[in-house]
Formats: structure tokens, sequence, C-alpha cells
């Protein structure tokens, strides 16, 4: 207990001042509902792992979206926003489906990272479906091979606006 | 002649007409005949335990010359009417149910014959009025329940050993009951339980603490209490479902009948330690109950211990009783001990209930195993009703039967404070936290039970072909859901029968526990009261706001049917499901120390690479903690010593003609 104390005494505090709102990020119109407060769930459709080494550093204590009123959730039913990275493989086409069926509307699909925009270096490969608006409308595209988590937070921060 | 005992011998009439169709009618009609007879002979039961609970009618015969020593007189006053009327309540459901469910089974002569004779003697038990009429009575009862926990052994040899560990159980539980009782007419000087009463004063305090000792042990086996339930979670899954279902909600209750009649009536009460005694015993039954209830897969074997709880919780209210008039709070006594014995109406109804829905589950799939069911719910939808019923009463929910007669007992120990004894003080809380956690753990049981047998998607192909019960089967079980709702609504009606019933207790109690302007119940001496009837409407309105303000906004918003999220899965099967033994595995865990499970995981690797596994089996049971080491470790005793009398006997007729001799020789000797 008492090392605990110390450990967090000598570690001091790790976050730095967040990036503010990229104002250059288009959103849909019911994106404005969401007043600072967006529950996210992410996909993984078939990404190298390189987003979601980001995005979990976006969430970590440096970061750390969660203070911009962003949470990670368990599931797509708690869910305002998805969040997809990857090209979108053969195997995963029907559950991001089934994914963005099971999420209440008004709903928002993000596609993270070059892959989930337009498959990036897998185009064309031979487990690859296609990229992630090729099964469901994506509203807000965030570019980057992977995107830094300074880049995830500030688009995060455009998103749940407020 | 009066009701009373115009009712005995219509009893004894169609008990004795339904023996005699089980031995001469051909199976077919057998059946029908034996459940017809049975119920109209409970029925008749319960308008005598009626007439005496409602008329204030009483009752005292005497048939001598029954057996060589003497014979046997019958007293039926409240007290023993309460308990054959809760005999009743079970029974006449629990024929009617029998025929439709003996036509698929257990239809054989000895079965048949036996059905009504235990039915006749869990009635006639409390109207025992002299010691060598309680002991045939008693026996009378083991022997009937043993033919019947045998009745499906060729096919099932698992009824053999529960039957093995009936007879054994039972038959201790007779010894220590004769010998209370041999006690008791030695010290009292009179045979008769009304000699027994008036000589009560003459026993000494060691004496009549060994009465109560002796009368704890052999009526505790028949309850089932912790640690002499061994029996109990063996033989009632055997036996057919009916039966179980009489042996459950009625015949366990006698052990409770025989504790108060010898210890609170006839030895009109003792030191504080014998309550506390009840009441640990109680606690610790009610617990462990619960706990093997929760990890139990076998549906019935849920249920046995389940029963062991209840018992369970119906000792904590005599033993609180018991302390509470020991330390002269007879208000407060009399409460606690009305809420046992509605407790025993309540608990016969509701487990005779839940072991008809498990027999009509067990025949329409064959099997017992939770693990094995699924989705009954849509297939066979009068069983899942009428279970459901009957679970929400296990679980102590309002507006149910089960909930009214916990409310009682947990109110009576919460306001056992401020007590002047210290032990009480100290006792009291420890039992409302037990009572209250067996509240929770009995809710999280039925809701396993109910939900893996009837919710969800079929598990085997037992469970998809699985169709609804015959008429009969549903109607036992509509009857016996309404007698759960019937006592729900109406426990008012109730306070004046349960009042005369706890006279008889005149070691605990005197006076109205109970007053009530028949909605209201108000207890006495308590800050109190409860409206049972009111407590349902609120329910029932509540519910239906709800689902009128939920259709409202339905029909505002525009609405998609999507199905349930199963994590994206392309394919969701059955194999996806909790089972039962899943859905207890948390728990499971939580109470690891207590109930230590025997998990077995083997994993076999292909031959070429240890790297892909072939194939996984898990094992896990729970075995009774107790039997493994309270009776592995005696019986293995008793066979040590068996094996070593082996060498006394070797065939020689010399030896034996020697043996002989010196016995004589010693008799001769000692009578000198």
């Amino acid at each position: 207990m008492l090392r605990l104390l110390r450990t967090i005494l000598r570690a001091g505090r790790a976050t730095e001042p967040g990036p503010s709102a990229d104002p250059s990020l288009v959103l849909p119109s019911h994106a404005g509902r969401l007043r600072g407060s967006l529950q996210v769930r992410l996909v993984d459709a078939g990404s190298c792992n390189g987003c979601e080494a980001e995005f979990a550093a976006a969430f970590g204590p440096v970061y750390d979206a969660e203070r911009f009123g962003v949470r990670l959730v368990a599931s797509p039913r708690h869910a305002d926003a998805l969040v997809v990275t990857g090209p979108v493989t053969r195997n995963m086409a029907v559950p991001l489906a089934k994914t963005w069926e099971a999420t209440p509307g008004p709903k928002l699909v993000i596609a993270l990272g070059d892959c989930a925009k337009d498959c990036g270096v897998f185009a064309g490969g031979h487990g690859v479906h296609g990229s992630v608006s090729d099964v469901v409308p994506v509203d807000v595209e965030i570019p980057g091979c992977p995107p830094s988590p300074d880049v995830i937070v500030a688009a995060m921060r455009r998103v749940a606006g407020g | 002649m009066n009701t009373t005992e115009a009712a005995f011998i219509a009893m004894a009439v169609a008990a004795s007409a339904a023996v005699a169709a089980a031995i001469v009618l051909p199976a077919r009609s057998r059946v029908v005949w034996v459940g017809v007879f049975t119920a109209l002979s409970a029925t008749a039961g319960g308008v005598a335990s009626l007439a005496v609970l409602v008329g204030g009618d009483s009752f005292v015969t005497v048939i001598p010359d029954v057996f060589p020593l003497g014979g046997v007189r019958l007293e039926f006053d409240a007290l023993s009417a309460l308990f054959t009327f809760g005999t009743a309540l079970v029974a006449v459901p629990a024929a009617v149910y029998g025929i439709g469910y003996s036509g698929q089974g257990p239809s054989s002569r000895p079965a048949q014959a036996a059905w009504p004779v235990l039915v006749w003697s869990v009635m006639m038990v409390p109207a025992a009025g002299n010691a060598i009429g309680l002991i045939a009575l008693w026996e009378l009862m083991a022997l009937s329940s043993t033919v019947l926990v045998l009745a499906e052994h060729h096919h099932n040899a698992e009824a053999r050993r529960a039957g093995q560990w009936y007879v054994a159980m039972t038959h201790l539980s007779l010894l220590a009951i004769a010998l209370a009782l041999f006690i008791l007419v030695h010290q009292t000087g009179g045979e008769s339980f009304a000699a027994m009463r008036a000589g009560a004063a003459n026993v000494g305090p060691v004496a009549a603490s060994t009465v109560f000792l002796l009368a704890l042990v052999g009526f505790g086996v028949k309850a089932g209490v912790v640690p002499l339930h061994v029996w109990l979670p063996r033989a009632h899954p055997e036996a057919p479902s009916h039966v179980s279902a009489l042996m459950s909600g009625a015949m366990v209750k006698l052990g409770v009948y025989g504790l108060l009649r010898v210890g609170w009536d006839l030895l009109d009460g003792g030191p504080l330690w014998w309550g506390a005694v009840v009441l640990t015993v109680g606690l610790i039954s009610a617990m462990f109950g619960i706990l093997h209830a929760l990890v139990a897969s076998d549906l019935k074997r849920l249920l046995a211990y389940s029963t062991t709880e209840n018992v369970g919780l119906i000792f904590v209210g005599v033993g609180a009783a018991g302390m509470f008039a020991a330390s002269d709070n007879r208000p407060l006594a009399a409460v606690a001990l009305a809420a046992a014995l509605l407790h025993v109406l309540n608990h016969g109804a509701f487990k005779g209930l839940l072991f008809l829905g498990a027999g009509s589950v067990l025949t329409a799939t064959g099997t017992r195993n939770l693990d094995h069911m699924g989705g009954l719910g849509r297939r066979m939808p009068v069983t899942a009703a009428t279970f459901a019923i009957g679970g929400m009463a296990l679980a102590a929910l309002p507006p149910l039967n089960g909930f009214v007669s916990e409310w009682l007992l947990l109110q009576s120990l919460v306001h056992s404070l401020p007590s002047e004894a210290a032990s009480v003080a100290v006792a009291m809380p420890v039992a409302v936290a037990v009572v209250a956690l067996t509240g929770g753990l009995a809710a999280a049981a039925f809701v396993k039970a109910f939900g893996s047998a009837f919710l969800a998607m079929p598990r085997s192909a037992e469970a998809e072909a699985a169709h609804e019960s015959p008429f009969t089967m549903r109607t036992g079980m509509i009857a016996l859901a309404g007698v759960c709702i019937a006592l729900a609504l109406l426990p008012t009606l109730l306070a004046n029968p349960l009042e005369r019933a706890i006279a008889p207790a005149t070691g605990i109690a005197d006076g109205a526990p109970i007053s009530t302007n028949g909605v209201y119940v108000h207890l006495a001496g308590i800050q109190a009261g409860l409206s049972p009837l009111m407590l349902t409407l609120g329910l029932l309105i509540g519910v239906v706001a709800v689902f009128a303000v939920v259709r409202r906004s339905r029909a505002r918003s525009t609405v998609r049917d999507i199905p349930p999220w199963g994590c994206g899965r392309t394919l969701q099967t059955s194999r996806m499901e909790y089972t039962a033994t899943s859905f207890a595995e948390p728990l499971q865990r939580v109470f690891d120390d207590v109930l230590h499970p025997e998990i077995d995981v083997v994993v076999d690797h292909h031959t070429e690479s240890r790297h892909y596994v072939e194939s996984i089996r898990y094992h896990s049971e729970t075995r009774d903690g107790i039997e493994n080491r309270l009776y592995e470790p005696l019986l293995a005793v008793a066979r040590r010593w068996g094996d070593r009398a082996r060498s006394v006997q070797n065939g020689s007729i010399h030896r034996y003609l020697t043996y002989s001799l010196v016995v004589t020789v010693v008799v001769l000797l000692v009578s000198q």
C-alpha cells in the first residue's frame, strides 16, 4: 500500500496538455447533438494493429482522451460512434455490418487511418473485401498511417464537440 | 361423530381402496384409480384438518390392542392439523399429477400400492397421540417412501444407492426417536402424550436435555438438516416426481413437527441453549443447502438442496422462537413460530409445485441435467409458467407466498433488539444476515434453474423434441400454482388457524401473534405490518404503468427490429449459450472454500506437434463435503469392524454352540 503511494508520488503527473479540436474536419449534421460526450466502440476490421497501438496511446495516461468526454465502451449497443480501423477483410465484412446494425441511431462511423479510408498498401490484396465505406456509410475520416495520438485526440475532440 | 372423526374414517377407507386398486387392477386403469382414491384420501385429510383449524374441532380416540404392547392413541390438535393440512395441500395435486406421470413410468404394483400408504401415513403421523402410535406410523411412512425411492431401480443403479442411504438414515432417525420417547415414557410414567405432558414436571434437566437432543437427531434426519441431510439430495432426485413433491413438500416437515411436539409441547420448553442449537443448525443448513443448490446441475438435486435450505429457515424460526421464549419475550416468540409454521405451508406448496414441474421436464426430455435442456419455455408453456411462479416463491420475491413468511421471519429476528439476554443479542443479527444472504442466493439459484431449462435455445435433441405434459399433470401443476398465489394474496385468512396451531406448543407461545382486518397484517408486539393484497395491487399497477409508458414511447419513435447482439458472430448456436454450470461458475469461485469443487482439465495434443490441440475434456464436480469428510470415514470404520467380525462367524457349528452356551451362562449369572 505504502509502496503504491510512493510510486504514485514519484511518477507524478504524466498527462500533457491535449491538442485542441481539429477545425478542418468536416462533420455530418447529426454530430452536433453530442455536446461534449462521445461513447466509442472500436472495431478492428483487419488492421495491421498500427492504428490500434496509436489509438490505445490516445487513451493512455499521456494523451488521455477521456478527459475530453470521449469514452471507450464494450458493446456497440452503448456506442454513439464506431471507430473502424484497417481494410475490411473478408472475414470481418459481415461482423462489421452486424456491428453497425447493432449500434443505436443516430450514429457516426469514423474511419481511422489510411487503410480504413482506401485500403492503403493492402488495396487489391487477396483477403481484402474493400474499404470501410464499401461496407458501412462513413461519416468522418482520419488520415495517417498510422495517425499519431494527438491527431486522433484532436479529431475526437472535434467529433465530440462541446 | 363429528366432522373430524368422519373425515379420518374417510381418509383410511379411501387409502385402503387405493391400495386395493393398486393390487387388483391392470396397469392402465390402476394408475387412474390409485390417483383418484389417493386424492380423495388427501382431500379427507384436508377436511379433517380444516375442521380443527377453522372450526375449532378436536379429536381424540384410542384404538386398543393394535400391537402386542398396546393400542394406538390418536390425538388431533391444531398443531397436528396444520401439518396435515400442509400435506393435503401438496398431496391432492400430486395425486392427480401422479395419474399422468405414472402412466409414463412407475406404474408397477408395489410402487402404486406404496403411494397411497405414504400419503396416508404422512397425514397420520401428526395425529399420533402416543409413543407406540408415533413410532408405528413413522416407520410405515419410512417404509412406503423407501419402496417409492426404489420404484425405478430396474433401469437406474443410482436409485439403489439412494435407497441404501435412505434406509440407513431413516432408521437412524427411528432409533433416535424411539430412544427419546422411551426415556420420556420412563421418566413421566405415561405412554400417551397427555400423560407425558402431565408428567413433564418430573423430568430432570439432564433427562429432558437428553430427550431433546435425541429428538433433534431423530427428527433432524427426516427434516434433512445439516449434517444429517445426506440422504435427501440422493433420494429426492431418484423418487418419481410426484413422490419427491410429497417428500420434499410435506414429509420433511414432520421433522419440524416432531421437534416442536417433543421439545416444546411434551417437555414444555427448555433452557435457552435448546433454541440456540436449533437456530444454529437452521442457519448452517440454510447456507449449506442454498450453496449446493447453486452449483447443482441436476434439476431435482437442486430442488432437494433447496429443501435443506428452506427447512433450515423453518428451524431458524423455531430456534429463534425457543430463544425468545426462554428469555421471556413471548409475543415475539409467537411471531417467530407463526412465521416458521407459515413457511411450512408455503414451502410445501412451492416446492411441491417445482418438483412437479421438474417431473414434467423429466418426462418430456428424459434428462434431469440442466446443461442439456434449454428452450423448453416455448415447447412447454404451462410447465414454464407454473415453474416460474414456484421459482419466484422460492426466491422469496413479492408478491408470492415465500416472501410473506420470510418477511415475517425477518421481522421477528430484526425486532429481537434490544434484548436482555446477551446470546440473543449476538445471535439475531447473525441470523438476519444469513437469512438475507440465503434469500439472495436462492434468487440466483432460481434464475439459473429457470433460465437454463426454459429460456434460450435447446441444447440437446431431446430438449428440441420436448412437448407439453398430459392433462392430469398440467392440472396438478396449475392447482399448486393456484395454492401458491392464494397463500400469497390471502395469508390474512390464516391468522386465526396459525394462532390455534401455535397454542399447543405451550413451551413457546401464547396469544395472537398476528392480528388482521382481512387486508392488513399486523404483528403483535412489533411496529410492523404488511398488506400482501395491497402490495400485489401496487406491483400490478406498477407493471401495467411501465408497459403503458413503453408502448406509448414505441408508438412515437421509429422502431427497428434487430436480432440480439452476439458480438458480431456470423454463426450463433446453442453451444454458445450459458449452461447451468457456466452460469453458476462465478459464484462457485466465490464460495470455493466452502464447496471445494473438483475440476479436471485434460488436454490431448496431436502426435505430430504439441502446439496443436486435438481435444480438451473439462470435468467439474462438486461433491457434498459433509458426506466426504464425515460419513465416508465413518463408513470405512464400520466396514473395517465388519471385516474383523467375520472371523467370529466361521461356519463351524461347534463354535456357534459354544457361543450359545457362553451367552446362556452369562445371562444366568447376571440375572442372579
